[in-house]
Protein backbone atom coordinates (compact mmCIF):
# COMPACT_ATOMS: atom_id res chain seq x y z
CA UNK A 1 0.00 0.00 0.00
CA UNK A 2 3.16 2.51 1.24
CA UNK A 3 4.61 1.72 -2.84
CA UNK A 4 1.49 2.73 -4.30
CA UNK A 5 0.88 5.82 -2.11
CA UNK A 6 4.72 6.61 -3.16
CA UNK A 7 3.94 5.33 -6.94
CA UNK A 8 0.96 7.62 -6.83
CA UNK A 9 3.02 10.73 -5.09
CA UNK A 10 5.04 10.18 -7.52
CA UNK A 11 3.02 11.11 -10.41
CA UNK A 12 1.40 13.93 -8.74
CA UNK A 13 4.81 15.36 -8.13
CA UNK A 14 5.24 14.95 -12.04
CA UNK A 15 2.17 16.98 -12.77
CA UNK A 16 3.84 20.00 -11.01
CA UNK A 17 6.57 19.59 -13.30
CA UNK A 18 7.69 22.32 -16.30
CA UNK A 19 6.23 25.37 -18.21
CA UNK A 20 6.37 26.62 -21.33
CA UNK A 21 9.93 27.94 -20.96
CA UNK A 22 11.77 25.24 -20.64
CA UNK A 23 13.05 24.01 -24.13
CA UNK A 24 16.11 22.49 -23.62
CA UNK A 25 16.53 18.87 -23.70
CA UNK A 26 13.34 16.42 -24.80
CA UNK A 27 12.13 15.09 -20.92
CA UNK A 28 9.82 12.49 -22.62
CA UNK A 29 12.70 10.93 -24.98
CA UNK A 30 15.05 10.41 -21.70
CA UNK A 31 12.52 9.44 -18.78
CA UNK A 32 9.58 7.16 -18.65
CA UNK A 33 6.55 8.82 -16.93
CA UNK A 34 5.10 5.18 -16.52
CA UNK A 35 8.39 4.39 -14.13
CA UNK A 36 8.23 6.10 -10.98
CA UNK A 37 11.22 5.92 -8.61
CA UNK A 38 11.29 6.77 -5.06
CA UNK A 39 15.17 6.22 -4.34
CA UNK A 40 16.73 6.30 -0.39
CA UNK A 41 20.34 6.73 -0.09
CA UNK A 42 23.29 7.55 0.23
CA UNK A 43 24.92 11.18 -1.71
CA UNK A 44 27.92 9.22 -3.67
CA UNK A 45 28.93 12.38 -5.41
CA UNK A 46 27.81 15.41 -7.19
CA UNK A 47 28.66 15.73 -11.29
CA UNK A 48 28.60 19.96 -11.33
CA UNK A 49 28.29 19.48 -15.22
CA UNK A 50 26.39 21.30 -17.81
CA UNK A 51 23.38 21.65 -18.64
CA UNK A 52 22.50 19.07 -16.16
CA UNK A 53 24.15 18.64 -12.88
CA UNK A 54 24.20 14.52 -12.14
CA UNK A 55 23.45 13.78 -8.22
CA UNK A 56 25.07 9.81 -7.64
CA UNK A 57 23.10 7.59 -5.26
CA UNK A 58 23.99 4.78 -3.72
CA UNK A 59 20.69 3.03 -2.88
CA UNK A 60 20.21 -0.45 -1.17
CA UNK A 61 18.57 -2.97 -2.48
CA UNK A 62 16.03 -4.93 -0.63
CA UNK A 63 18.88 -7.76 -0.21
CA UNK A 64 21.21 -5.50 0.71
CA UNK A 65 23.15 -4.78 -2.75
CA UNK A 66 24.24 -1.76 -3.44
CA UNK A 67 23.28 -0.19 -6.63
CA UNK A 68 24.98 3.48 -7.35
CA UNK A 69 21.71 5.43 -9.41
CA UNK A 70 22.78 8.66 -11.56
CA UNK A 71 20.01 11.38 -10.71
CA UNK A 72 19.56 14.40 -13.01
CA UNK A 73 19.05 18.02 -11.59
CA UNK A 74 18.80 21.05 -13.56
CA UNK A 75 21.77 23.65 -14.76
CA UNK A 76 24.68 23.68 -12.29
CA UNK A 77 24.29 27.93 -13.07
CA UNK A 78 21.04 27.68 -12.02
CA UNK A 79 21.60 25.13 -8.89
CA UNK A 80 23.93 27.86 -7.82
CA UNK A 81 21.49 30.83 -8.06
CA UNK A 82 18.65 29.21 -6.29
CA UNK A 83 21.46 28.77 -3.47
CA UNK A 84 22.85 25.21 -4.01
CA UNK A 85 26.36 25.06 -2.73
CA UNK A 86 28.76 21.79 -3.33
CA UNK A 87 28.35 21.62 0.62
CA UNK A 88 24.67 20.86 -0.28
CA UNK A 89 24.77 17.28 -0.61
CA UNK A 90 28.12 16.12 0.25
CA UNK A 91 29.22 12.29 -0.17
CA UNK A 92 27.84 10.24 2.47
CA UNK A 93 24.44 12.37 3.10
CA UNK A 94 21.09 10.27 3.44
CA UNK A 95 18.37 11.18 0.84
CA UNK A 96 15.64 10.35 -0.61
CA UNK A 97 15.01 11.49 -4.27
CA UNK A 98 11.47 11.40 -6.27
CA UNK A 99 11.98 11.10 -10.08
CA UNK A 100 11.26 8.95 -12.96
CA UNK A 101 13.80 5.90 -14.29
CA UNK A 102 15.42 6.26 -17.86
CA UNK A 103 13.85 4.59 -20.73
CA UNK A 104 17.04 2.86 -21.51
CA UNK A 105 15.95 0.70 -18.33
CA UNK A 106 19.56 2.13 -16.48
CA UNK A 107 20.10 2.85 -13.16
CA UNK A 108 19.63 6.53 -14.27
CA UNK A 109 16.42 9.01 -13.38
CA UNK A 110 15.31 12.40 -13.26
CA UNK A 111 15.34 14.06 -10.08
CA UNK A 112 12.27 16.04 -8.73
CA UNK A 113 11.83 15.86 -4.87
CA UNK A 114 14.93 15.96 -2.66
CA UNK A 115 14.34 15.08 0.91
CA UNK A 116 16.60 15.11 3.82
CA UNK A 117 16.59 12.39 6.56
CA UNK A 118 15.33 15.34 9.01
CA UNK A 119 12.07 15.51 6.37
CA UNK A 120 13.37 19.21 4.91
CA UNK A 121 13.32 19.41 0.90
CA UNK A 122 16.10 20.55 -1.02
CA UNK A 123 14.98 24.24 -2.81
CA UNK A 124 11.42 23.58 -1.99
CA UNK A 125 9.24 25.41 0.47
CA UNK A 126 12.97 27.50 1.12
CA UNK A 127 14.02 24.97 3.36
CA UNK A 128 17.63 24.10 1.76
CA UNK A 129 19.70 25.43 4.63
CA UNK A 130 22.10 26.29 2.57
CA UNK A 131 19.74 29.44 0.63
CA UNK A 132 21.70 32.25 1.84
CA UNK A 133 17.88 33.32 3.10
CA UNK A 134 17.90 30.50 4.94
CA UNK A 135 21.01 30.78 6.79
CA UNK A 136 20.60 30.84 10.53
CA UNK A 137 17.63 29.97 10.40
CA UNK A 138 18.46 25.97 11.31
CA UNK B 1 18.70 59.97 -70.76
CA UNK B 2 15.52 58.14 -70.94
CA UNK B 3 16.90 56.17 -67.81
CA UNK B 4 17.84 59.18 -65.41
CA UNK B 5 14.71 60.61 -65.15
CA UNK B 6 13.15 56.82 -64.29
CA UNK B 7 16.26 56.90 -61.80
CA UNK B 8 15.26 59.51 -60.03
CA UNK B 9 11.75 58.82 -59.63
CA UNK B 10 12.74 55.46 -58.40
CA UNK B 11 14.92 57.02 -55.92
CA UNK B 12 12.20 59.48 -54.55
CA UNK B 13 9.46 56.80 -54.44
CA UNK B 14 12.64 54.42 -51.96
CA UNK B 15 12.72 57.70 -50.23
CA UNK B 16 9.56 57.71 -49.50
CA UNK B 17 8.37 54.84 -48.92
CA UNK B 18 11.02 53.91 -46.57
CA UNK B 19 10.92 57.44 -44.54
CA UNK B 20 7.93 56.30 -42.12
CA UNK B 21 10.27 53.34 -41.05
CA UNK B 22 13.19 55.69 -40.21
CA UNK B 23 10.82 58.19 -38.46
CA UNK B 24 9.19 56.02 -36.71
CA UNK B 25 12.78 53.95 -35.76
CA UNK B 26 13.81 57.60 -34.78
CA UNK B 27 10.90 58.60 -32.85
CA UNK B 28 8.37 56.45 -31.41
CA UNK B 29 10.74 53.86 -30.12
CA UNK B 30 13.86 56.07 -29.92
CA UNK B 31 14.74 56.05 -25.95
CA UNK B 32 16.30 59.19 -23.86
CA UNK B 33 19.75 59.14 -23.97
CA UNK B 34 22.20 59.29 -21.06
CA UNK B 35 25.95 60.06 -21.67
CA UNK B 36 28.30 58.20 -20.10
CA UNK B 37 31.87 58.12 -19.46
CA UNK B 38 34.70 57.42 -21.58
CA UNK B 39 37.16 55.06 -21.81
CA UNK B 40 40.51 56.07 -21.59
CA UNK B 41 40.69 55.53 -25.69
CA UNK B 42 37.60 58.08 -26.09
CA UNK B 43 34.72 55.59 -26.51
CA UNK B 44 31.90 55.43 -24.56
CA UNK B 45 32.53 53.42 -21.42
CA UNK B 46 29.35 50.84 -21.69
CA UNK B 47 31.06 47.89 -19.88
CA UNK B 48 29.45 45.82 -16.94
CA UNK B 49 27.13 43.03 -16.17
CA UNK B 50 23.60 43.45 -18.27
CA UNK B 51 21.86 40.21 -17.07
CA UNK B 52 18.47 40.15 -19.10
CA UNK B 53 17.08 38.14 -16.21
CA UNK B 54 14.14 40.59 -15.39
CA UNK B 55 12.81 40.59 -18.77
CA UNK B 56 12.65 36.47 -18.58
CA UNK B 57 8.42 36.84 -17.99
CA UNK B 58 7.96 39.17 -20.54
CA UNK B 59 6.41 36.99 -23.82
CA UNK B 60 8.30 37.64 -27.04
CA UNK B 61 4.81 38.22 -29.05
CA UNK B 62 2.21 40.39 -27.12
CA UNK B 63 -1.35 39.27 -26.44
CA UNK B 64 -3.52 39.63 -29.58
CA UNK B 65 -6.14 41.33 -27.14
CA UNK B 66 -3.78 44.23 -26.34
CA UNK B 67 -3.52 45.60 -30.00
CA UNK B 68 -1.37 47.50 -30.34
CA UNK B 69 -1.36 48.52 -26.76
CA UNK B 70 2.61 47.87 -25.66
CA UNK B 71 2.30 48.65 -21.69
CA UNK B 72 -0.26 46.94 -19.51
CA UNK B 73 -2.55 48.86 -17.48
CA UNK B 74 -2.23 48.66 -13.54
CA UNK B 75 -5.53 46.73 -13.40
CA UNK B 76 -3.50 43.83 -15.90
CA UNK B 77 -0.56 44.47 -14.27
CA UNK B 78 -1.94 43.46 -10.81
CA UNK B 79 -2.68 39.94 -12.12
CA UNK B 80 0.25 39.40 -14.06
CA UNK B 81 2.01 40.18 -9.86
CA UNK B 82 -0.72 37.86 -8.93
CA UNK B 83 -0.16 35.11 -11.38
CA UNK B 84 3.75 35.40 -11.16
CA UNK B 85 2.80 35.13 -6.95
CA UNK B 86 0.94 32.19 -7.51
CA UNK B 87 4.15 30.78 -9.94
CA UNK B 88 6.59 31.40 -7.19
CA UNK B 89 4.12 28.85 -4.86
CA UNK B 90 3.73 26.21 -7.45
CA UNK B 91 7.48 26.34 -7.33
CA UNK B 92 7.94 26.23 -4.15
CA UNK B 93 5.66 24.23 -2.72
CA UNK B 94 6.17 21.74 0.66
CA UNK B 95 3.54 19.54 0.14
CA UNK B 96 2.42 17.61 -3.07
CA UNK B 97 -0.41 19.80 -4.56
CA UNK B 98 -3.14 17.57 -5.69
CA UNK B 99 -4.72 20.01 -7.95
CA UNK B 100 -1.48 20.39 -10.10
CA UNK B 101 -1.39 24.36 -11.94
CA UNK B 102 0.34 24.49 -15.47
CA UNK B 103 1.38 27.83 -16.53
CA UNK B 104 -0.14 28.52 -19.72
CA UNK B 105 -1.04 31.39 -21.76
CA UNK B 106 -0.51 34.28 -18.81
CA UNK B 107 -3.12 31.76 -16.82
CA UNK B 108 -2.70 28.28 -14.91
CA UNK B 109 -4.58 25.47 -16.35
CA UNK B 110 -5.00 21.73 -15.40
CA UNK B 111 -4.56 18.60 -17.47
CA UNK B 112 -8.21 17.95 -17.41
CA UNK B 113 -8.70 21.48 -19.07
CA UNK B 114 -5.80 20.86 -21.57
CA UNK B 115 -5.07 17.09 -21.83
CA UNK B 116 -2.09 17.84 -24.58
CA UNK B 117 0.03 19.31 -21.72
CA UNK B 118 0.27 15.89 -20.15
CA UNK B 119 -0.39 12.30 -20.81
CA UNK B 120 -1.82 9.61 -18.64
CA UNK B 121 -3.33 12.44 -16.79
CA UNK B 122 0.52 12.79 -16.19
CA UNK B 123 2.23 16.54 -16.88
CA UNK B 124 5.82 15.91 -18.93
CA UNK B 125 8.37 18.12 -18.00
CA UNK B 126 11.37 19.32 -15.52
CA UNK B 127 10.70 20.07 -12.20
CA UNK B 128 9.71 23.98 -11.56
CA UNK B 129 13.25 25.08 -9.60
CA UNK B 130 15.44 24.61 -13.59
CA UNK B 131 13.62 27.32 -14.46
CA UNK B 132 14.12 31.33 -13.77
CA UNK B 133 11.25 33.12 -13.31
CA UNK B 134 11.92 36.91 -13.98
CA UNK B 135 9.83 39.67 -12.76
CA UNK B 136 6.33 40.92 -13.98
CA UNK B 137 6.83 44.05 -16.08
CA UNK B 138 4.49 46.30 -17.40
CA UNK B 139 5.79 45.88 -21.13
CA UNK B 140 3.38 43.60 -22.68
CA UNK B 141 6.04 41.73 -25.05
CA UNK B 142 9.59 42.14 -26.55
CA UNK B 143 8.84 42.56 -29.51
CA UNK B 144 7.74 46.03 -30.00
CA UNK B 145 7.63 46.96 -33.79
CA UNK B 146 5.24 45.86 -36.05
CA UNK B 147 3.16 48.09 -33.20
CA UNK B 148 1.34 45.05 -32.42
CA UNK B 149 4.10 43.22 -31.03
CA UNK B 150 3.59 40.33 -33.18
CA UNK B 151 6.21 38.99 -35.53
CA UNK B 152 5.25 39.79 -39.25
CA UNK B 153 4.00 36.66 -41.51
CA UNK B 154 6.43 34.53 -43.26
CA UNK B 155 7.07 35.00 -46.80
CA UNK B 156 5.52 32.11 -49.28
CA UNK B 157 8.90 30.77 -49.79
CA UNK B 158 8.95 30.88 -45.70
CA UNK B 159 5.93 28.82 -45.40
CA UNK B 160 6.05 26.54 -47.99
CA UNK B 161 9.77 25.58 -46.29
CA UNK B 162 8.22 25.15 -43.39
CA UNK B 163 4.77 23.25 -44.38
CA UNK B 164 7.50 20.89 -46.25
CA UNK B 165 9.39 20.36 -43.11
CA UNK B 166 6.62 19.48 -41.01
CA UNK B 167 5.34 17.15 -44.11
CA UNK B 168 8.82 15.22 -43.82
CA UNK B 169 8.72 15.21 -40.12
CA UNK B 170 5.19 13.72 -40.16
CA UNK B 171 6.16 11.38 -42.49
CA UNK B 172 9.10 9.36 -40.37
CA UNK B 173 7.90 6.18 -38.02
CA UNK B 174 9.06 8.12 -35.01
CA UNK B 175 6.60 11.16 -35.58
CA UNK B 176 4.30 9.64 -33.05
CA UNK B 177 6.85 8.45 -30.43
CA UNK B 178 6.88 9.97 -27.13
CA UNK B 179 9.45 12.51 -26.82
CA UNK B 180 9.12 12.45 -30.76
CA UNK B 181 12.23 11.55 -33.11
CA UNK B 182 15.69 10.75 -31.60
CA UNK B 183 17.08 8.48 -34.45
CA UNK B 184 20.40 10.48 -34.90
CA UNK B 185 22.34 13.67 -33.50
CA UNK B 186 21.24 15.17 -35.87
CA UNK B 187 17.32 14.95 -34.75
CA UNK B 188 18.69 16.92 -31.71
CA UNK B 189 18.37 20.63 -31.71
CA UNK B 190 21.85 22.92 -31.80
CA UNK B 191 20.86 23.94 -28.25
CA UNK B 192 20.30 20.50 -27.32
CA UNK B 193 23.64 19.85 -28.68
CA UNK B 194 25.27 22.55 -26.90
CA UNK B 195 26.28 24.46 -30.36
CA UNK B 196 24.65 27.86 -30.37
CA UNK B 197 21.25 29.30 -29.44
CA UNK B 198 22.41 31.75 -32.53
CA UNK B 199 22.24 35.61 -31.91
CA UNK B 200 19.17 36.19 -31.19
CA UNK B 201 18.43 32.83 -29.21
CA UNK B 202 21.32 34.10 -27.06
CA UNK B 203 20.30 37.54 -26.18
CA UNK B 204 16.42 37.17 -25.81
CA UNK B 205 15.67 36.30 -21.87
CA UNK B 206 14.44 33.10 -21.58
CA UNK B 207 14.49 30.35 -19.26
CA UNK B 208 17.95 30.51 -17.62
CA UNK B 209 21.28 31.56 -18.20
CA UNK B 210 20.61 35.11 -19.08
CA UNK B 211 23.73 36.59 -18.14
CA UNK B 212 25.21 39.49 -20.41
CA UNK B 213 28.85 41.05 -19.93
CA UNK B 214 29.85 43.90 -22.42
CA UNK B 215 33.67 44.24 -22.21
CA UNK B 216 35.83 47.52 -24.47
CA UNK B 217 39.26 47.44 -25.19
CA UNK B 218 40.29 50.44 -28.35
CA UNK B 219 38.77 49.16 -31.18
CA UNK B 220 36.54 46.47 -30.11
CA UNK B 221 33.75 45.79 -28.15
CA UNK B 222 33.29 42.48 -26.71
CA UNK B 223 29.29 41.37 -26.22
CA UNK B 224 29.45 37.79 -23.83
CA UNK B 225 26.25 35.86 -23.34
CA UNK B 226 26.15 33.53 -20.58
CA UNK B 227 24.01 30.85 -22.70
CA UNK B 228 26.11 28.23 -24.18
CA UNK B 229 29.33 30.86 -23.43
CA UNK B 230 28.83 32.89 -26.71
CA UNK B 231 31.43 35.76 -27.07
CA UNK B 232 30.72 38.18 -29.82
CA UNK B 233 34.04 40.43 -30.52
CA UNK B 234 33.01 43.01 -32.50
CA UNK B 235 35.25 45.57 -34.59
CA UNK B 236 34.22 49.23 -34.10
CA UNK B 237 36.81 50.88 -36.37
CA UNK B 238 34.95 50.65 -39.29
CA UNK B 239 36.54 47.38 -41.42
CA UNK B 240 34.04 46.34 -43.66
CA UNK B 241 32.48 42.47 -43.36
CA UNK B 242 34.24 39.55 -44.43
CA UNK B 243 33.58 37.62 -48.05
CA UNK B 244 30.33 37.14 -47.78
CA UNK B 245 30.97 33.18 -48.47
CA UNK B 246 32.61 33.24 -44.29
CA UNK B 247 29.85 32.06 -42.60
CA UNK B 248 29.14 31.11 -39.26
CA UNK B 249 26.36 30.20 -36.58
CA UNK B 250 26.51 33.94 -34.79
CA UNK B 251 27.57 35.99 -37.65
CA UNK B 252 29.73 38.51 -38.62
CA UNK B 253 29.50 41.71 -36.05
CA UNK B 254 30.31 45.20 -37.20
CA UNK B 255 30.01 48.12 -34.67
CA UNK B 256 30.06 51.56 -34.46
CA UNK B 257 29.15 54.23 -32.28
CA UNK B 258 26.19 57.11 -33.39
CA UNK B 259 27.15 59.90 -30.14
CA UNK B 260 26.37 57.22 -26.99
CA UNK B 261 24.66 54.40 -28.82
CA UNK B 262 26.69 51.45 -29.85
CA UNK B 263 25.09 50.52 -33.31
CA UNK B 264 26.29 46.85 -34.14
CA UNK B 265 24.89 45.08 -37.60
CA UNK B 266 25.44 41.52 -38.51
CA UNK B 267 25.45 39.51 -41.38
CA UNK B 268 27.34 36.39 -42.34
CA UNK B 269 25.13 34.08 -40.35
CA UNK B 270 24.67 30.35 -41.74
CA UNK B 271 21.61 29.45 -43.02
CA UNK B 272 18.94 27.57 -40.67
CA UNK B 273 19.72 29.05 -37.24
CA UNK B 274 16.44 29.48 -35.78
CA UNK B 275 15.37 32.74 -34.57
CA UNK B 276 11.60 32.53 -32.66
CA UNK B 277 11.49 29.05 -33.84
CA UNK B 278 11.88 29.48 -37.35
CA UNK B 279 14.86 28.29 -39.16
CA UNK B 280 16.44 31.74 -41.01
CA UNK B 281 17.91 32.22 -44.43
CA UNK B 282 21.32 33.43 -45.72
CA UNK B 283 19.69 36.90 -46.02
CA UNK B 284 19.41 37.13 -42.06
CA UNK B 285 20.64 40.23 -41.17
CA UNK B 286 20.53 42.00 -37.40
CA UNK B 287 20.86 45.36 -36.25
CA UNK B 288 21.32 46.21 -32.17
CA UNK B 289 20.97 48.97 -30.69
CA UNK B 290 22.80 49.74 -27.22
CA UNK B 291 21.91 52.99 -25.60
CA UNK B 292 22.61 54.02 -22.39
CA UNK B 293 19.61 55.78 -20.97
CA UNK B 294 21.23 56.07 -17.23
CA UNK B 295 24.00 55.12 -15.43
CA UNK B 296 22.05 51.61 -14.96
CA UNK B 297 20.24 51.13 -17.67
CA UNK B 298 21.06 50.42 -21.30
CA UNK B 299 17.91 50.48 -24.19
CA UNK B 300 18.72 47.07 -26.09
CA UNK B 301 17.04 47.16 -29.63
CA UNK B 302 17.52 44.00 -31.74
CA UNK B 303 16.01 44.66 -35.20
CA UNK B 304 15.64 41.20 -37.51
CA UNK B 305 15.68 41.33 -41.42
CA UNK B 306 15.18 38.12 -43.71
CA UNK B 307 12.94 39.00 -46.38
CA UNK B 308 13.61 35.54 -47.76
CA UNK B 309 11.46 34.39 -44.26
CA UNK B 310 9.41 37.09 -42.89
CA UNK B 311 7.74 39.53 -44.68
CA UNK B 312 8.80 42.86 -43.21
CA UNK B 313 11.75 43.76 -40.40
CA UNK B 314 10.57 43.40 -36.81
CA UNK B 315 12.01 44.57 -33.95
CA UNK B 316 12.67 44.10 -30.22
CA UNK B 317 13.39 46.43 -27.59
CA UNK B 318 13.89 45.94 -23.53
CA UNK B 319 15.71 47.40 -20.48
CA UNK B 320 18.99 45.79 -19.64
CA UNK B 321 19.68 46.86 -15.69
CA UNK B 322 23.30 47.04 -14.79
CA UNK B 323 24.21 44.32 -12.34
CA UNK B 324 27.19 44.73 -9.91
CA UNK B 325 26.92 41.18 -8.56
CA UNK B 326 25.25 38.95 -11.01
CA UNK B 327 27.68 35.97 -11.74
CA UNK B 328 28.43 35.18 -15.16
CA UNK B 329 29.09 31.38 -14.91
CA UNK B 330 31.32 28.95 -17.05
CA UNK B 331 28.61 26.96 -19.37
CA UNK B 332 31.03 24.22 -20.52
CA UNK B 333 28.07 22.86 -21.87
CA UNK B 334 28.19 18.87 -23.58
CA UNK B 335 31.23 18.40 -21.59
CA UNK B 336 30.00 14.67 -19.41
CA UNK B 337 26.44 15.59 -20.36
CA UNK B 338 24.56 12.35 -20.28
CA UNK B 339 21.37 13.78 -22.62
CA UNK B 340 22.22 12.54 -26.20
CA UNK B 341 22.61 9.20 -24.82
CA UNK B 342 19.47 8.99 -22.51
CA UNK B 343 18.05 10.02 -25.45
CA UNK B 344 19.04 7.78 -28.49
CA UNK B 345 19.01 5.04 -26.09
CA UNK B 346 15.62 5.59 -24.45
CA UNK B 347 14.13 5.89 -28.18
CA UNK B 348 15.95 2.62 -29.13
CA UNK B 349 14.68 0.96 -26.16
CA UNK B 350 11.15 2.07 -26.93
CA UNK B 351 11.49 0.70 -30.62
CA UNK B 352 12.30 -2.91 -28.77
CA UNK B 353 9.19 -2.85 -27.15
CA UNK B 354 7.16 -2.79 -29.86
Amino acid sequence: MRSMQNIAFGFVVLCLFGTAAWAHHAFAAEFDINQPVKLQGKVQKMEWINPHAWIHVDVAGPEGKVVTWMVEGGSPNILLRRGFTKESLMPGTDITVEGYRAKNGEYRANGSNITFKDGKRLFLGGSNPDDPENRGKK
Amino acid sequence: MKTLPRFIILVVAAIVALAPLVIDGQTKTAPKVWTPPKTPWGDPDIQGLWPGQDMVGTPLERDRSLGTRAFLTDEEFAKKVAFSEEQNEIDTAEYVNRNPRIARGGRFVTCEEDPNLCRNGVRIGPPNYWDERGKPTKQASLVMDPPDGRLPPLTPEAQKLQADRAAARRARPCATAPGGCHDTWEDESLWDRCITRGLVGSVLPNGYNTGNQIVQSPGYVVFRNEMIHEARVIPVDGRPHSNANIRTWMGESRGHWEGSTLVVETSNFLPGIPVANTPTSDALRVVERFTPTDADTLSYQLTVEDMKTWTKPWTVSFPLKRSKDYAVYEYACHEGNYYMYNALSGSRSEEKKK
